[in-house]
């Protein structure tokens, strides 16, 4: 792919960046005490050392009234110019230049951790944190642009290459530019002219605490996605304003606010990829800065047609480089079928984020851990005849950690092909892109000499018999039988059957269909869709204060109500199953003890499930070398397979067995 | 509530003297100096997993305030818990434990550490490992099933038990507290709710506690304390622990350790199916455990003749009852945590006979309540010191130089800038333009559960008589009557309105709703509340409780989302959906008219109408900022502005910004 765009250095300002692939600026809640620590210097050297053409840091706050999440870095504060030092000379080792974004949240922020007035444009309340913020006055706006100044000299005592000023989607730049949350009389507010004001000031002031050395972007927002505010038109005239200033390098983009359309910022699968690339499209037309592109690129096909259409100068992949620090360099050699593919799947990297919780990856255990070890090649003395039993996410984790040490590892699955659960949760269309994970690592199995063996049921008897040293147990879970399950349905023989029976094919519910989702994830939406898609009449009941409740931590809330409405499809909160009587459902709202009842022609059902364990106690009663992962220790989500397959895998002949057995 | 008629006044008791509160308490070999605990709590002050500075700072001023035992916040006794973040793990708290003992018995306080274990209510987020659980019954909120423990684990865990006892007592505390209540693992083995096991530890669910016991009084010897905390009621009365069960229980595990019986058993309550029952909000009357307690003690006394201390839990706030709880023979000792939170020098004010200048406890749990991913500092809506004792200056010293202070405004920022003025030494008035002090907290107050409120601005306008603030109302001040030292604190007004208002439209604010439920129109109210928060959700409460057809709207998914920080969302929703209120999530407020108001459903985008007499915006205020920018450039006053007239919010902005432009005169 060396004759692509992709591969071409660019110059920004006095920075040249040699290719195109950006790992731009993203939360990571890796702070302690506003300081960034060494793990941000782990994290990004990996992505520098994977091939990344630019990486542009996470936010550093430029102001003590800006704290709207704990582990925010406070760049204001002088003590950060250590840290920044350890990130920019771990990164440089690997000749990668490094930009740090600066920011202040604006009202888009609370007070709690503050404990002063959040600032912001005008006395208008933040749609997520809902608290109504100080509107500044003349002293105040000078302050916050002397406080940017302040932060950029911070970074370029830090080593930065660059700095960029997030003016887009939480920002008081960005709530001075949009008419939503501007509504000033005087000379920051009204005319286009007067709302961008503050960001000319800034732009100024950083340029000239910075010098020429450092390159300087603005990332703008190009449709905020909310009644009243910022669209295309408009963040074009933006771009342009400041092409003019004549101080700045590049422009970066975003689409949303991310305290009311975060959902569109940082999309999930449901959204298509390049969703955003209206927006550099068109600044791209009016300036003639570079222009950065960003929104779920997960392969570099992908973005080599961006770049070729000439939608961008440069793209933003950020989840993917989590998913796979080597995105780059995989994709210059050739080998993009290495590439661990992102999911989109928001789990572990946007659905901690807001929960205050390190960012890590669904599919690699090493995200979020690199400072710590976690994930390489250790040095084991011998080398195992390992067997795992269940080639699900637990089973084909434990396999690769365990080949990646050096053991022979051979995979058995009962069934004809790989993946477990999360083959069949990719089955529904909408969702495919989960099946990534079978995909990414049946083929990291195979570069790693794992071999496997479908249709296998492994005994006791066959563990003896293949005279193997460890078994690693990753059997899964199956659906469990609720205690108002009359006997003669038990099983999924009748009209109740369990959510994977419909997504495998076994059964095809037609007409009224009533799913129960106690899980609260993606099981009871994901069959519901599917059901009302083949023209079934669909009702989700859940005992929780909503259905799919987990569903706003990934994002997917709120296309989950779109999808739902136009699909037609009933959702009933507050109410549990109570008994089966004939063909009723007879069910409890229980807020008031209400009785309620239904006559669906098939109930399917979205449990806890039980775990596949047999095996495994049998064999530790025999006095095996067994481990189990996965949903056969606990039935739960397809991250604590990863994390426990790569546990017991890379546990196999090391000292760090006590830790892993359980 | 259980308090009987003429104990309702905090002053009775400390003017009657032989206040029973403050009689010493054997326990064991040790004595505590009163009968008044501070319970365990989660603080956030920890750093990392270990007991912080913050910390020692935060028990040591309650100690210094004359709490009689302090019982320090719980931590996790192995490496398979990791509840939140902040959670101290035993193995890393010798130190802290060290310097809480040393700096609080210092102060005559006894010092007990609480040690347990989440089991299935914690959570995998921050050990990356599965939870461990008797059995594999998933927690009602976090849905994750945790691992059916092996033999193998259970051990382990007992084990924990005794190092962690070991470790704590060896650091200075006086003993340890088994956590068998909220949150743990030892509860949740003692239940048929979360313990469905065939094998031994479910053939007898006491089995787990009784040699978690056994091996925490072997390692601590008889000379250090062993306390329980114990789930006496789980409200699951189909398998749950219930108070008809517990006295048994209770009397059981009293006397069961076979290295000797434990010192003190608190009464609690609460399962997985009723966390926020445990230490919930102002909507449950204080003292919900009295009768519980009374039986479970009878009980215990008689199993072990006497020897066994009892402690009751359970939103006690107000000294009288505490006091009531242990003449009646309700109990040995009485839990006022968020009591202590709220004031630091409870025990010591009771002891000097000033009992009724204890600063009143809420009950809001909107700061005291801080098992939330945000990981909040444990604070008190009243006293914003709390929990920050490292970091703020305390109030109550002396200027180094007189001032003559004006206050505009007499809401909490007002009154609380003129009492720690006044304290100071400023020479303070207050001019307040209504009739009343408390500003808006008078009318939130008027909501259902939220009457304690008023107790905190009732404290502060008698404090600032108390202190010499000159106290005037009904008087609206000009900027022509202000020189000098001026703090404006006049609060905010009515906010913008997104929706379009035809004409006949009737649109009332929340505070006016509340203030004078009279003067609606008659007929069905819309409530707007686009905050999601106490206020329109009491208000609703307030209006059907009036026989009103009431509707509340709101863009979020649940109605009151916001309440899931204080631990009210699911009972407030409950609450009311059995009051008949009709909730309409998901919606956006277009527009009023004279027959009624229009909803857009955010997702589908459809419309629709509904026929009510008026609508009720619960909305964001704005700030009443105009006097503040006024002075701004008068020359002879130097003014400074606090509170909702910076921009509207909660009461506990309001004190600290109070506080702190009091602080600020030098």
């Amino acid at each position: 792919m060396s004759e692509q765009i992709i591969w071409t250095p660019l110059q920004l300002g006095p920075v040249t960046v040699r290719n195109r692939i950006v790992f731009s600026a993203h939360l990571t809640n890796y702070a302690q005490d506003g300081l960034p620590t060494e793990q941000h210097a782990a994290y990004y050297a990996e992505r520098a050392k994977g091939g990344a053409g630019l990486i542009i840091t996470e936010e550093h706050s430029t102001h003590r009234t800006d704290w709207p999440y704990e582990k925010l870095i406070h760049g204001f504060n002088r003590e950060v110019i250590p840290g920044y030092r350890r990130i920019t000379d771990a990164v440089h080792q690997h000749r990668v230049p490094i930009f740090a974004q600066i920011n202040h949240n604006g009202g888009q922020a609370s007070s709690m951790y503050s404990r002063l007035p959040v600032w912001a444009p005008s006395a208008v309340a933040d749609p997520l944190f809902r608290e109504v913020p100080k509107a500044v006055d003349a002293a105040e706006i000078a302050e916050i642009v002397a406080s940017y100044a302040l932060v950029a000299g911070h970074c370029v005592e830090g080593g930065f290459d660059g700095v960029e000023l997030q003016c887009s989607h939480s920002s008081i730049v960005r709530g001075f530019l949009s008419p939503a949350t501007n509504l000033r009389t005087d000379d920051y507010g009204g005319s286009l002219a007067n709302r961008a004001r503050i960001l000319i000031e800034i732009v100024a002031a950083v340029r000239a605490e910075i010098g020429s050395d450092l390159a300087l972007g603005v990332r703008l927002c190009g449709d905020e996605l909310i009644e009243g505010g910022t669209t295309i038109d408009e963040a074009v005239l933006v771009a342009k304003m400041v092409e003019a200033t004549g101080h700045v390098d590049y422009i970066n983009t975003s689409i949303g606010v991310a305290t009311s359309s975060l959902f569109m910022i940082e999309a999930s699968m449901h959204i298509p990829p390049g969703y955003a690339m209206f927006i550099p499209a068109a600044m791209r037309e009016a300036v003639d800065l570079p222009v950065v592109g960003v929104g779920r690129f997960k392969d570099p096909l992908q973005a080599e047609r961006a770049l070729s259409e000439g939608l961008c100068d440069l793209v933003g992949v950020v989840r993917g480089q989590i998913a796979d620090p080597d995105f780059v360099r995989k994709a210059k050699a050739g080998f993009t079928d290495d590439t661990r593919l992102c999911l989109s799947c928001n789990q572990e990297c946007v659905g901690r984020m807001g929960l205050n919780r390190w960012l890590g990856c669904i599919e690699n255990p090493r995200t979020g851990q690199e400072s710590l070890g976690v994930g390489l090649a250790q040095t084991v003395s011998i080398s195992r005849k390992v067997l795992v039993v269940g080639a699900g996410p637990a089973g084909m984790q434990a396999a690769i950690a365990a080949a990646r040490n050096g053991h022979r590892v051979t995979v058995c699955e009962q069934e004809s092909v790989a993946g477990g659960q999360v083959r069949l949760a990719a089955s529904v269309p909408n969702r495919a892109e989960f099946g990534d994970l079978v995909r990414n690592q049946l083929h990291e199995c195979g570069r790693l000499g794992v071999e496997f063996e479908y249709g296998v049921t492994v005994t006791a008897e066959e563990v003896s018999r293949r005279g193997v040293d460890t078994v690693i147990i990753a059997t899964g879970a199956r659906p469990s039988t609720p205690y108002w399950m009359p006997e003669d349905l038990a099983g999924g023989s009748g009209w109740i059957v369990d959510v994977r029976d419909v997504l495998s094919g076994r059964v095809h519910p037609e007409g009224n269909v009533v799913v129960i989702d106690e899980i609260g994830f993606h099981h009871a939406t994901s069959v519901a869709e599917l059901l009302a898609d083949r023209g079934c009449d669909v009702e989700i009941i859940t005992p929780g204060m909503v259905v799919g409740q987990d569903l706003g931590i990934t994002l997917d809330m709120e296309n989950w109500w779109i999808r739902a409405g136009f699909k037609g499809i009933v959702q009933t909160t507050n109410s549990g199953v109570m008994g089966i009587e004939g063909h009723t459902v007879q069910l409890q709202h229980h807020p008031t003890g209400t009785q309620i009842s239904r006559e669906p022609d098939w109930l399917v059902l979205a449990l806890p499930a039980d775990p596949v364990d047999e095996l495994y106690f049998e064999l530790k009663g025999l006095g095996v070398d067994v481990y189990r992962a996965g949903d056969a220790v606990a039935p739960r989500r397809a991250h604590s397979a990863v994390i426990e397959g790569e546990r017991v895998g890379a546990a196999v002949a090391s000292a760090d067995r006590v830790l892993a057995d359980r | 509530m259980v308090t009987p008629e003429g104990l309702g006044e905090s002053a009775e008791v400390s003017q009657s003297g032989g206040v029973k509160l403050l009689e010493p308490l054997n326990l064991g070999m040790l004595q505590a100096p009163n009968r008044i605990i501070f319970g365990p709590h989660e603080t956030n002050l920890g750093s990392g997993r270990s007991l912080s500075d913050a910390h020692v700072a935060y028990y040591q001023r309650r100690a210094a305030g004359g709490a009689g035992i302090i019982v320090t916040e719980e931590a996790s006794v192995h490496q398979s818990d990791w509840p939140y973040e902040r959670s101290p793990l035993a193995l890393q708290c010798a130190d802290g434990w060290e310097s809480i003992a040393s700096a609080c018995s210092a102060e005559g306080s006894l010092v007990l550490a609480a040690i347990g274990h989440a089991g299935g209510q914690g959570t995998s987020h921050w050990s990356q490992r599965e939870l461990w659980a008797p059995s594999r019954v998933p927690e009602v909120n976090s849905r994750e099933i945790p691992k059916w423990m092996e033999p193998e684990d259970i051990a382990q865990v007992i084990d924990g038990f005794a190092a962690a006892a070991l470790l704590a007592v060896q650091s200075g505390c006086d003993g340890v507290e088994i956590n068998a209540g909220q949150y743990s693992l030892v509860r949740q083995f003692l239940s048929g709710l979360t313990n469905q096991r065939s094998d031994q530890w479910g053939g007898d669910r006491r089995l787990f506690l009784t040699q978690v016991l056994t091996a925490v009084r072997s390692a601590i010897g008889p000379e250090k304390l062993l306390a329980v905390r114990l789930s006496c009621d789980e409200l699951a009365p189909w398998a749950g622990i219930t108070p008809e069960q517990a006295p048994e229980l209770a009397a059981e595990i009293a006397h069961e350790p076979q290295e000797g019986p434990i010192d003190l058993l608190t009464v609690v309550r609460g399962s997985i199916y009723s966390v926020s029952a445990t230490r919930p909000g102002g909507h449950t009357p204080p003292g919900f455990n009295l009768e519980l307690s009374r039986a479970v003690r009878e009980q215990v006394r008689l199993a072990t003749s006497n020897r066994v201390a009892v402690a009751v839990q359970g939103s006690i706030v107000d000294v009288a009852q505490a006091e009531w709880a242990l003449t009646d023979g309700i109990a040995d000792a009485v839990e006022m945590t968020r009591a202590q939170i709220s004031d630091a020098q409870l025990v010591s004010k009771l002891r000097s006979g000033t009992a009724a200048r204890i600063r009143p406890c809420t009950l809001s749990n909107q700061k005291s309540q801080v098992r939330d991913n945000r990981n909040p500092i444990v604070t008190a809506l009243g006293d914003p010191l709390s929990g920050y004792e490292t970091k703020d200056a305390p109030p109550e010293t002396a200027a180094a130089h007189r001032v003559e202070l004006t206050v505009v405004g007499g809401g909490p920022g007002g009154l609380e800038a003129a009492r720690v003025a006044a304290i100071r030494g400023h020479q303070v008035r207050l001019f307040e333009a209504s009739d009343s002090f408390g500003g808006m907290v008078r009318v939130a107050a008027k909501g259902p559960g939220w009457d304690r409120l008023a107790l905190l601005v009732d404290w502060l306008e008698a404090e600032c008589r108390i202190e010499g603030v000159e106290l005037i109302n009904n008087h609206r001040v000009t900027p022509g009557e202000l020189n000098g030292h001026v703090i404006v604190a006049v609060g905010g007004r009515e906010g913008l309105r997104a929706y379009e208002q035809q004409p006949g439209s009737v649109v009332r604010t929340a505070a006016e709703a509340l203030d004078d439920p009279e003067s609606l129109p008659q007929g069905a109210v819309l409530i707007w509340d686009p905050i999601g928060g106490p206020i329109g959700v009491a208000l609703a409460e307030l209006l059907a409780e009036r026989g009103v057809e009431v509707h509340i709207a709101t863009q979020d998914n649940i109605v009151g989302n916001e309440l899931a920080r204080s631990g009210d969302l699911a009972p407030a929703n409950a609450r009311l959906l059995q009051a008949g209120v009709h909730l309409h999530p998901r919606m956006l407020l277009r527009s009023v008219s004279a027959e009624g108001a229009t909803l857009e459903d955010r997702f589908s985008a459809q419309r629709q109408q509904l026929p009510v007499a008026v609508v009720i915006d619960a909305g964001h205020r704005l700030p009443n900022d105009a006097l503040g920018l006024e002075l701004a450039d008068v020359a002879r006053v130097q003014a400074s502005s606090v509170g909702d007239c910076v921009a509207p919010r909660t009461i506990y902005e309001a004190i600290l910004e109070g506080r702190r432009a009091a602080i600020a005169l030098g």
